[in-house]
């Protein structure tokens, strides 16, 4: 149970790339604030270089919540010294044995009423990958390398997860940190359009359009042209139907 | 003063990184973050680590490549470790010959990808060189500052 300042956001790297996992690391340390924001939740990182350390750490967290008894004060400060609560798995996608769409699969499996936010990361830009990551779960989709922008899309979503002591801070804080980030008036509009929407029935379709802007524009793109076929074909069809009709030359004279 | 002569050198070797197309905007949004993050060392520590990695995986390809058999999939995927790497970093030149570099793991071709691994080494040490005087100056610049004040 946290008080005071801003709660700290606690992410859980994983990435088999040690250059990857530092430069997350690093980008998420050092954007907390965006320069001296004091309302502004910092990350706490921790950084594993495979799923299997990564369920390791979430199973012991899983077992050690349960055991936490609120029985004295002493107890419960310790277990929070102790405690390595997770509130969101940002995870690559790409790793051997255990990849990070089986370490969503299985972060989600592991039962809780609460199921950790994930967050799936990839160098490579398929829309059937992405896809198939938000269908099992995925909070979002962010491609390689990770930019300033996203460190935001992070906080909305570590956001997500409906905790009793900081809900009304992370909304406070989410508010007042998209205020005071330097980010383009688009992405803004958007995050705080997003965040919005948490609580409405469209969050996963707007975590969809967030992760995948350009995929849903590209299929946008493709209906679009379908339609205007389907409209060509349609209007073939009717001259082709009034020609065969042999009103060809009232067609010309009208 | 040659605190400035120090300057414009750094100033001089980061323009021709970025004009040469060694390092792209991923390698300027590291800096800025150091800068504006008032994390010193960030650029360095990540550079460094890059260079280990870099280093540890082109030593585990030329490996593979020597072996009777070579593994494909086994290449093609410290390859990909390194593009991703170089990606993160933001060593453009040493991503793009990654991306070749593939093309010749899917065509199954050890003399294609022999010559693709001589290609990613001599970029690499280039983007290495460059990297290690860039961290001296870093280094002799603040040297200076710190004995100026």
């Amino acid at each position: 149970m946290r008080t005071a300042a801003a709660a700290a956001v606690r992410v859980l790297v994983v990435d088999d790339s040690p250059v990857d996992r530092r430069v997350v690391e690093l980008l998420l340390r050092t954007h907390c604030g965006g320069g001296g924001g004091a309302g502004a939740a910092t990350f706490h990182v921790t950084a594993v270089d495979s799923g299997k350390k990564a369920m390791e750490l979430l199973g012991l967290n899983g077992q050690r919540r349960k055991q936490m008894c609120p029985s004295s004060a002493a107890a419960t400060a310790a277990s929070d010294a102790n405690e390595q609560a997770i509130d969101i798995v940002l995870t690559d996608y790409c790793m051997p044995e255990m990849t990070g769409y089986d370490l969503l699969k299985a972060i989600k499996a592991l039962g809780s009423p609460n199921p950790i936010p994930v967050v799936v990361m990839s160098s490579e830009n398929e829309p059937q990958r992405i896809s198939r990551c938000l269908t099992a779960g995925a909070e979002d989709f962010i491609l390689k390398p990770l930019k300033i922008n996203d460190v935001q899309r992070l906080r909305e979503c570590s956001c997500a997860r409906p905790k009793a002591a900081v809900t009304t801070d992370s909304d406070g804080t989410v508010s007042s940190s998209s205020s005071r980030k330097k980010l383009p008036s688009e992405n803004t509009a958007k995050k705080v359009a997003t965040s919005e929407q948490k609580t409405s029935p469209l969050a996963g379709l707007a975590m969809v359009i967030n992760a995948s802007s350009f995929e849903v524009s590209h299929y946008f793109q493709l209906l679009f042209k379908f339609i205007l076929i389907a409209y060509a074909v349609l209007c073939l069809s009717q001259l082709l139907h009034t020609w065969s009709n042999g009103s060809f030359l009232s067609l010309w004279c009208a | 003063m040659a605190g400035a002569a120090l300057r414009d050198q750094l100033s001089a070797l980061l323009s021709s990184m970025f004009s040469q197309g060694l390092v792209d905007e991923q390698f300027e949004q590291l800096q800025m973050l150091q800068d504006e993050g008032g994390t010193p060392g960030f650029v360095a520590e990540v550079v460094t680590l890059f260079c280990d990695d870099a280093e540890r995986i082109i030593a585990e390809i030329a490996t593979l490549l020597e072996q009777p058999i070579v593994s494909f999939d086994k290449v093609d995927a410290f390859v990909h470790q390194l593009k991703g790497s170089s990606a993160s970093v933001g060593a453009q030149k040493v991503k793009f010959t990654c991306m070749q570099f593939r093309q010749f793991c899917q065509e199954k071709s050890r003399d294609g990808c022999l010559m693709a691994l001589a290609v990613v080494r001599n970029e690499f040490y280039d983007l290495r060189n460059k990297f290690q005087t860039m961290l001296q100056l870093e280094q002799q610049i603040q040297a200076y500052d710190h004995k100026q004040q």
